[in-house]
Parts: structure tokens; sequence; C-alpha cells
């Protein structure tokens, strides 16, 4: 922004007005006696009174500006010794740039303190020398120097960082200030801290002139978590540095290590008090971690090392244990903590199995009274009664149960009901119990007293339990609970049981319907686990469709206007599971049937409408934030009015949406993918269905026939009855074809209105048609594809005939031309016999004198050979020898040093060989 | 974690030479190709041994393109070494020797080791300025020289810790006032903290307190 030319526009205006023409030639004249004043008291009188001018007001900072910068830089450079003058001319500096508070009344008036910052951060010059005055000796003069950095910093941000870059040892004289004195320190602290904001390369400079160790030194010395906002700024400073570098990252780990930040968390002995600046020093320790697991904000592909060398290196230093006491075993730790806690350890445990393992191997509590982490956690989910803090914990098993067939089973193998509790036990009480005894205590809760927010917390848990397993899922089908009052009714399976739930649920949801008592997740959640156990389970729809009830219920669910989109819209979800994994070939469960009461209930395409309806909302369009994203702490929040400050904002964001924002998280982005998926295989295989009834009378044409013997009276009966099922089959189809008429017709008739159903149903229509279509193009494709083949065959045919022969022929002669080998080889076969039997020594003379001579010529040359080394053996023999009695003389161990040489000969040889 | 001396290292030269694939073949002990241009400063770390003490070097990559001169320079006081390289197969890396040189002079404590590296000595068939030129350039500018090659890591283990052995023994004959960490060193566990600490037996402030 430029505003030098405002400025001058300003300052005319400024001179235009008189009582500030008035203070500026005050300010003037005082400009003046400082540079050309002979008596120094005189100057130090005439700054003082300039400093005092400057701070006051407005009018005056914009006077003292452009015409005050030259003296005051010129006292900088030339009359350092002077060190009144010197800090003076500071802290007029530092007047002239900060902003006046009362000027904020007056919003039309220019704000001369940013105008200031302006005109001096231009000039590169003034922050070197600035930057120069950080060495003086005086303590003043530091302390006004980094004030007015920070000042410029604050209004120039992007100039000032380059301007300290440019600088030669700019940013190690920064440094060297946070070894100064506290007041200093603390200063250049909160300078650094803005300096390092969005500036990579500051921030690796910083880190190079050994920022970490200082940054840890200060925490350690001011009390870690329970120091003073000087933690804070240091652990903000450290995540600068972190955020978005992983050379940073690496930095730390490979020289300090990750101890220093990990032991910030550990809580000293049990503490009760969690001051407000210890929870923000806490949450900003989290989030360094949180951080340092994430890896860098932008991942890039191949950089993904750092984050699970990360990962695994934080584990590695028991950061698991810390975060374990601080989120589940310390109960006093607010929940803004204890939820960034679970958060941390969530993604701790993604993607990698070996940490997995740790957590799931981790037990809390002393002596007797030890519990698996995973149960502990699980007991919280259950228990606590902040929302957050359930869905930060549930974030823990979500990812320990990705991918982890394992893990899932591990949990899901304890999953044995109890007999009914006689007495209503806590679970806190027991810490014996087993996380399945707990998951479906937390299950059925609701049974008792229709606490349905515990048994959807379960619920969820199980989803995670059961989703894409299918051993697990099976599992969880063959439960079957007692019921609660065992003189009524049969046991009942688990599987309907939260069905029965979801239906309780929701017929107290429209009971409280008038009552704008807050929003709800239960259903959403119960349908979130049904929609997830179903999935490519077809025990799963058997389970569902054994009660009429069910499907009854369900199709009421999708069409109750009482319930919110997304309920609706995971109500049909889990109607086209029962299609789409339906294996049932009885009437009335079977695909069809389902299809059939779909069309019969409500019509396909406002069926399908659902779903549309359901993209659309927020939880699943895709412009949705992800829920992690990066939320500087302010310098003194409150940690309640931050968390309240997030749901607010998330509000913000769905006003007007029934649906709970909290499903935000609930609903993972993997979830969201598959009933995406699962949307598109629903409609696919609802069309197939439909558009191919199955058909009650098979019609083969022999039947029509009079069969031999029979009678005229018994083939007229016979075609009577065949044609009344023909008949009732066509008022069948008829009736049908009037409901889908209807359907297109009323869709039709919201035309004006509802264009997406209109839409919806002309595709209906198209797909239908073009099914159809698609189909007879195919067999007659068939037909024509059948025909090319045969003559492809019959043309194969033969010339595989015609390859026949000519194999045939082939080896006829091969066995030719073995014979005649084989007779070949007789022959010589005897001749060789022959020859060693002596029979016909004369046959090959020539053959058998070269042989001679060559075997002999080389006898002779190796024999040649072997002398020649036998004389050199000898030789080197007299060598050893010589020299061995040489050695002996000398008091040496020749047998010893004969054998080293051996040895070391042989492991050359060996060393070469490889 | 725990070493007797941190040294801190400096990777200068053109772009192009193989800084970056140096830094690579020493920390991981591999060699890619193909990577990116370093931008800004990058950073490794290894641990060696020298006469029987551990040492943790630091090495910060820097990027050659003039347009980071300005940044990297922020680098160069607090280094205890330097490799400066070129590329033997590309004279003009070769003829900028100098005006690294003066940089590092300039921006510099006067007491920092340089080691020249001639890179890249696996391409002998495209060579362009022999080794008794490099010697010759090192001689006269008192630099340690070596040929090497990020590629076969022939000399890149040696070069490394040739240039340690210097400032070691530098620090040995009492060159460096060790507690001042601007020089690039620091004083871990076992390290002696410089002559004048040795002597009256009180250790260093600067070091030891974070390994
Ligand atoms: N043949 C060979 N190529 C190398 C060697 N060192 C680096 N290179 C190649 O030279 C190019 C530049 O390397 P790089 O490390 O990015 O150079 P930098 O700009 O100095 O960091 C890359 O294509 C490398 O593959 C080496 O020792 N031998
Ligand atoms: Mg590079």
């Amino acid at each position: 922004m430029d505003l030098a030319s405002r400025y001058k526009g300003v300052v005319g205006m400024v001179f235009g007005d008189n009582q500030s023409s008035n203070e500026d030639s005050y300010i003037q004249r005082l400009l003046d006696r400082i540079s050309n004043g002979t008596l120094p008291d005189d100057r130090r009188t005439a700054i003082v009174e300039l400093q005092s001018v400057v701070a006051e007001s407005n009018a005056a900072q914009l006077a003292f500006g452009a015409a005050g910068f030259p003296v005051i830089v010129g006292i900088l450079k030339d009359q350092r010794d002077d060190l009144e003058m010197v800090r003076g001319a500071l802290e007029t500096l530092l007047g002239a740039l900060t902003p006046i508070d009362h000027a904020r009344a007056q919003k039309t008036e220019v704000q001369a303190a940013l105008m200031n910052s302006d005109l001096l951060s231009r000039e590169a010059e003034n922050i070197t020398l600035l930057l120069s005055l950080l060495e003086e000796e005086d303590f003043y003069v530091r302390y006004y120097t980094l004030q007015i950095l920070t000042a410029l910093l604050m209004n120039s941000q992007n100039r000032l960082q380059e301007a300290i870059l440019t600088t030669p040892r700019g940013i190690t004289r920064l440094m060297d200030m946070l070894m100064d004195r506290e007041v200093i320190r603390n200063e250049a602290l909160l300078l650094l801290t803005h300096l390092t904001r969005e500036a990579e390369e500051i921030q690796k400079i910083v880190v190079f002139e050994g920022a970490f160790e200082k940054i840890f030194s200060i925490i350690k010395e001011e009390g870690g978590s329970d120091g003073d906002v000087v933690v804070q700024d240091c652990l903000e400073l450290l995540n600068n540095l972190l955020r978005s570098s992983s050379s940073n990252q690496i930095l730390l780990r490979e020289t300090m290590g990750f101890e220093p930040i990990i032991s910030i968390l550990k809580l000293r002995g049990i503490t009760y008090k969690f001051t407000q600046q210890k929870t923000v020093n806490l949450l900003s320790a989290l989030e360094t971690i949180n951080m340092l697991i994430m890896g860098r904000a932008d991942t890039e592909p191949g950089k993904d090392s750092n984050k699970l060398a990360n990962r695994t290196v934080l584990v590695q230093k028991k950061l698991l244990d810390y975060l374990l006491m601080l989120g589940v075993e310390s109960q006093w730790a607010p929940v803004a903590v204890r939820c960034m806690t679970f958060k941390c350890i969530g993604d701790l445990i993604d993607g990698h199995p070996k940490n997995r393992d740790i957590l799931a191997s981790k037990v809390l509590g002393e002596d007797r009274q030890v519990e698996p982490a995973l149960n502990s956690i699980l007991r919280i989910i259950l228990q606590t009664s902040s929302i957050q803090e359930f869905v930060a914990a549930d974030y823990v098993f979500k990812t320990f149960c990705e991918k982890n067939t394992e893990g899932q089973t591990m949990l899901a193998s304890t999953l044995i009901p109890q007999p009914h509790p006689t007495s209503r036990d806590h679970l806190e009480d027991d810490v014996h119990m087993s996380f399945g005894s707990m998951l479906l205590r937390g299950l059925c809760s609701g049974e008792a007293d229709g606490d349905l927010e515990t048994c959807c917390r379960a619920a969820s848990i199980l989803s995670h339990v059961v989703k894409d397993n299918l051993r697990c899922k099976e599992k969880a089908l063959k439960i079957v609970l007692e019921s609660p009052m065992p003189s009524m009714g049969t046991p009942e399976p688990l599987f309907q049981r939260i069905v029965r739930y979801l239906a309780v649920a929701s017929s107290m949801k429209s009971k409280e319907k008038s009552s704008t008592l807050g929003k709800s997740y239960i259903q959403q959640i119960i349908l979130k686990l049904l929609v997830t156990w179903t999935v490519d389970c077809p025990t799963a729809v058997q389970c569902f469709l054994d009660s009429r009830h069910h499907l009854t219920f369900l199709l009421e669910l999708v069409t109750d206007p009482a319930a919110t989109v997304c309920i609706r819209g995971l109500a049909s979800i889990l109607l086209g599971e029962c299609v789409i994994y339906n294996k049932s070939i009885e009437n009335g469960k079977d695909a069809f049937s389902v299809v059939d009461a779909v069309g019969q209930k409500m019509g396909l395409t406002s069926y399908f409408s659902k779903f549309e309806e359901m993209q659309n909302s927020f939880i699943f369009s895709p412009s949705k934030k992800p829920p992690q994203g990066y939320k500087p702490l302010t310098r003194t929040p409150t940690p309640s009015e931050a968390e309240i400050n997030e749901v607010d904002e998330v509000d913000e964001m769905v006003k007007g949406n029934e649906d709970h924002p909290m499903l935000l998280s609930l609903f993972d982005a993997s979830f969201i993918g598959l009933v995406k998926s699962l949307e598109g295989n629903i409609r696919e295989r609802i069309v197939d269905v439909y558009s191919r009834p199955k058909s009650e009378v098979a019609v083969v044409p022999a039947d029509l026939e009079q069969k031999s013997g029979e009678n005229e009276k018994d083939y007229i009966n016979r075609l009577k009855a065949f044609i009344e099922k023909q008949c009732s089959e066509i008022q069948n189809l008829l009736a049908r074809n009037a409901a889908l008429a209807e359907d297109v017709a009323s869709s039709g008739r919201n035309e004006q209105s509802q264009g997406s159903e209109q839409r919806a149903s002309t595709v209906m229509d198209k797909v239908q048609m073009e099914s159809i279509r698609r189909e007879l193009q195919e067999t007659s494709q068939r037909l024509e594809t059948v025909k090319a083949e045969k003559a492809k065959i019959e043309s194969e045919a033969s010339s595989n005939k015609n390859m026949a022969a000519k194999l045939e022929f082939d080896l006829k002669s091969l066995s030719d031309a073995y014979n005649s080998l084989e007779q070949a080889n007789y022959h010589l076969e005897q001749e060789v016999k022959s020859l060693k039997g002596g029979e016909s020594p004369m046959q090959f003379p020539d053959i058998e004198a070269i042989k001679e001579e060559v075997r002999k010529e080389a006898q002779k040359e190796s024999e040649d050979e072997l002398n020649d080394l036998l004389v050199c053996l000898g030789q080197e023999e007299s060598k050893v020898e010589k020299l061995s009695a040489k050695l002996i003389e000398l008091g040496v161990d020749v047998d010893k040093l004969l054998e080293d040489i051996g040895d070391e000969s042989e492991a050359q040889a060996e060393s070469e060989e490889d | 974690m725990s070493y007797a001396y941190l040294f801190k290292y400096i990777i200068i030269g053109d772009t192009g030479v193989g800084k970056s694939c140096l830094l690579l073949q020493f920390t991981d002990k591999r060699f890619q190709p193909v990577h990116d241009l370093t931008i800004g400063v990058e950073f490794g770390a290894r641990m060696i041994t020298i006469d029987n003490k551990p040492i943790k070097l630091q090495i910060w990559d820097t990027a050659g393109q003039e347009s980071f001169r300005s940044i990297t320079r922020s680098y160069y006081r607090g280094a205890a070494g330097a490799l400066l390289v070129y590329d033997i197969t590309r004279r003009e890396t070769f003829n900028h020797l100098a005006s690294w040189l003066e940089d590092a002079r300039q921006h510099a404590n006067a007491n920092m080791t340089i080691m020249l590296i001639g890179n890249k000595c696996d391409l002998a068939h495209r060579r362009a300025v022999s080794t008794e030129e490099g010697e010759q350039f090192a001689k006269e500018h008192g630099l340690i020289f070596m040929e090497a090659s990020a590629k076969t890591a022939q000399n890149v283990e040696e070069a490394f810790i040739k240039t340690a052995a210097t400032i070691y023994k530098k620090i040995q004959d009492g060159v460096f006032d060790v507690s001042n960490e601007s020089y690039g060193i620091k004083v871990g566990y076992g390290g002696i903290p410089g002559p004048s600490g040795g002597r009256d037996g009180s250790t260093s402030q600067g070091g030891g307190c974070c390994g």
C-alpha cells in the first residue's frame, strides 16, 4: 500500500487546519532546536518536549513524520556517544509509531502511526541502523529499539522481514537478545514471534542460530507449563518455526530430540488446579505435538517419511504415556486439553500399525486397579458430559480400527453378553469389565432409562469395530440379548435391538418436535452403525428383514417429514442396502419385495430424491472445511471461551440446517465416501430389479401343445389355468405400471416447484428405457457375435485339420531322422568299442599319434613349471629359514608370526572373493 | 543423541554442482539422480566419530542461485565448516570459486574451515577441470581439497570427516573460544570445553545442557 501519496494529501489537509498548523510549527521549532542548537542541555530539553508532544496526539504524529525522521535518524547515526539524546530520540520514534488510542474515536482520521511506520521502514538502511543499536551497552537503548522494531513489524510486516533478512547478522543480533536480561528477552521473544510468521527463510535462519535450545531453556527456566505468558510466547515462536518447515522438524528431531517438548506435557504429581495460563500453555504444547505428528501442513508425497519418523520417535519417547495421563487419567484437566489430547493420540496411531499396537497394550491405573487404556477411553466416551470430548475420544477408536483387522477382532472378541445385572452396578466401579461388556452395557443402557445418548455413543464405537470387517460383523450379528423382562418376549439379536432403539429415538424426536430443544445426533449415529454394519453383509440384511415391522418402520422413517435430511437420507441408504446385499429368495424378504415396497410406499422418484437432498446438505457437501484448521490461540483466551467460539463458528455455517454440527466430525471422509458409492450401487441395482420383474408363469412353448394322450378337456383346462395365471400377472404388472405412471405424473406435477425431482424422474425414465434398449441391443449383438464365433470356429477347425496333417507329416520325418541318427550313433559306438578293444588299431592312426604327442608335450611343460616352482619355493624356504634364525636371535616368536601371516593372506583371499 | 561436540557446516557452490546430492549421500547413503532444486536452505544431520569422540554434524545445504545469496549469507557466520563445491565437468563452476570464497571470507568467521570439493569425479570422460588445477587453487587459498562423487560415494565420507577432523584439531590447538557458539561449535557431554576451561576446571556455560 502506498501511503506516501496519501500522506501528502493528509499533511496538506492538516496544514490547512489552523490548530494543526500551530502544532506543526511548534514541532518544527523543536526539531530546529535539536538539530541546530549549540547548548547540549537545550537540545536535551527540546527532545524531551518533542517526545511528549508526539506521544500525545495523532496530529502531532502526523506533523512529526517526514520532517522529524531525518533529524532523529541523524542522532542515532552520528551522536551515539550522547546517551541521553539517543534515548530521547528512540522514545520519540517509538511515540511516533504507536497508535494513539483515542484517535480511534474519529474514524475518518488517518492513522499517523501507520503512515510513520511506512515512512520509516521504506528505507532498509533505517532498519539496519536500528539493528546495530541492539549492540549498545545501555539497557534502555536496546529495550526501546526492540519495541520500535516490533511496532514496525506490526505495521509493515513484509518490508521489515525483508530488511532484516538482508542485513548481515541482523537475525543473529535479535537472537542474542534472547539471552539478555528478562525484560529484553521477553520483548525479543515477541518480536521474533511476529518476525517468523509466514517467513520460511527467517524461520530457518532463526533455527540455525540455535532458537530451539534457547526456547527450551527459557521454558524450563520459567517452569514449563506452570510458567506465565512467556512460556506461551515461547511455544508460539516454536510453533511458527515448526508449522510449515519439515527441515526444521527434522532438525529438532535430529539434534535436541523431542523430549523437551514432550516433557512440557508431563504433569508433576497429581495436578488439581489448571489455571487459565497453564491450560493455554498445555494447549500450545499440544499444538506443537500435533504439528510434528502431522508433518508439514501441505504434505508433499515424498515427504511422508518425515511424518512417520516423527510419529515413531514421539512414541519412543513415551509421548503416549503423557498423553494418556493428561487426557484420561488426570480428571482435572480442562475439557479443551483433554480433547486436544485425544486428537493427538488418534493422529499418532493413524496409519501407524506399530503405534497402534503400543496403544492397545497400554494399561492405566495402579496395582489391581489396572485396565487397558482403550477401555478407559471407552468409559470416557460413554460417560462424559461433554459432546466435544465424546467426539474427540471417538476419533481415537476410529483411527485405531481403520484398516486394523486384528485390532477390531481383538475388540470384538470380548463382545459377550453378560447375564443381566441384578443391581445396576456402575461402569466406573468395575475396572475388570471387558471392553465388549462395557460396550454392550452402553448399547443397552437405553433399555432401563431411555438413555439413548449413551447408547448412540456406544453405537458409534461399534461401527468402528465392525467397519469393513466381515468376521466382526458376523460375530456381532450372533449376539443375542436377553429380554429386559424375561417374562415378556423372547431373546432379541443385538442388531434388532439397535433397530428398535432407532425407532424409539425417532418416536421421541417426533414427540419433542415442538420443543426447540437443541439438535440431536442420536438417530444419525445409530443409522451410521446400521449402514456400516450392513455393507457387504447379507446376514445383516436377513436379520433386519426377519421382522416385517422393520421394513415398515424404515419406510416410515424415509418419508417422515419430522426427520432431518440426514436421517431420511441414511434411512434410504439402509433401505437400499437391503436390496443390494439381499441374498434371500424368500417371498416378501427378497430384493424384489423391498423394491416393490419402496415403489408402493413413496415411488422411486421420491425415494431417490432423499439421496440428493442428503448429498446437498452441509455434512456431505464437498465444500465442508476440514475440521482441523490452524487457529492461533490469542494471548489471553479463556479456554472455555475458545471452545464456545469453535461451536459458534460451525453453527454459523449450518444455520437453518436441522442436523447437529458435531456430525461434521463424526461423519468422516471414509464414511461419506462409502455413502456416495453405496448410492450409486443402489440406483443401479434398483433399476435393474424393477425393470426385470420375476415372472410367475414360466412360458414353455411345448407346454402349449396338446400332450399326447391328453384329452381335449384336460388340455383346455390346463390352458385355462395357464391363462388365468398369466392374466393375474398381467394385472399385477398393470398395477405396477399404473403406480409408476402415477409416480411420473406426480413428479411431473411438482415439475414447476421442484426441478430436481422432475429431473430425477426423467432420469428414471431414461434409465429404464435405456436399459431396455440396451438389452435389445445386447441380444442382437450377442447373436451377431455367436454367428461370427461359429464361422470362426469352423474356419479354425479346418485350419486345425490342415495343421494336424502337417504335424503328422513332420512327426514322421522327425522320427525318420531320429532313426537314422540312432543308427549312426550305433555305428559310432561300435567303432569306439572296437577302438578301445584295440580290435582295429590302425583305423585312425593319425589322431592317436597326435593325441599322444600333445599329451607328452603338455606333461613336459607342466613338469618344467613345477620344477621352476619348486626351485622358487626352495629359495623362499631358505629365505624364511634365514630370516627366522635372525628373528629368533632378536627374540621374536617366529611360529606365531608365521601363523598370523597365514591368517592374513587367507582373509585377504576371502575379501577378494567378495 | 549425546555428543562431545556439535559442528555446524554449510555447503556452498553454484547450482547443479551436486551439493544436495553430497548431503544426501552423506546422511542417507544414497544417490538420487533427479530431485528438486533446493529452495533457500535445507537441513541434514549425522553423527561421526573422531578421536573416539562422538561428533554431531549439522549441515545446511544452500541454494546456489544468485537470488538466494543474501539469504544463504546469513548462515556463514555461525558455521564452523564449509564445503565449497564445484563440478569437474563444468569449467564455469570452477571459475566462480573465487567469488564464493570472497563471500565466505567476508561473512564467515575467520577460523571457518573450508573444504574444496571437485564433485562428479565419476564422470572422468567429461572432465573439464584437472585435478592439479583444483589442488593448485586450494593451495593458493589455504583450503583442503578433495575430488569426490556423490554418485559413487567416493570420498564423500572422507570430505565431511576430514573437515571435522580439521576443526577438531583447531579446537585442540585452542584456536576457538568454544563457549562462544557463534563459531558454529557446541560442546556437549564429554567434550573438552576448550583449553582455557580445561585448565581452570570450570565447565563452559554454553554447552552440555541440552544433549
Ligand atoms: N554423475 C554424477 N552426477 C551427479 C553427482 N552429484 C550430483 N549429480 C547430478 O547433478 C545434478 C545436480 O545435483 P544437485 O545435488 O541438485 O546440485 P545442487 O544444485 O548443487 O544441489 C543432479 O542431476 C544430480 O543427479 C555425481 O557425483 N556424479
Ligand atoms: Mg541443491
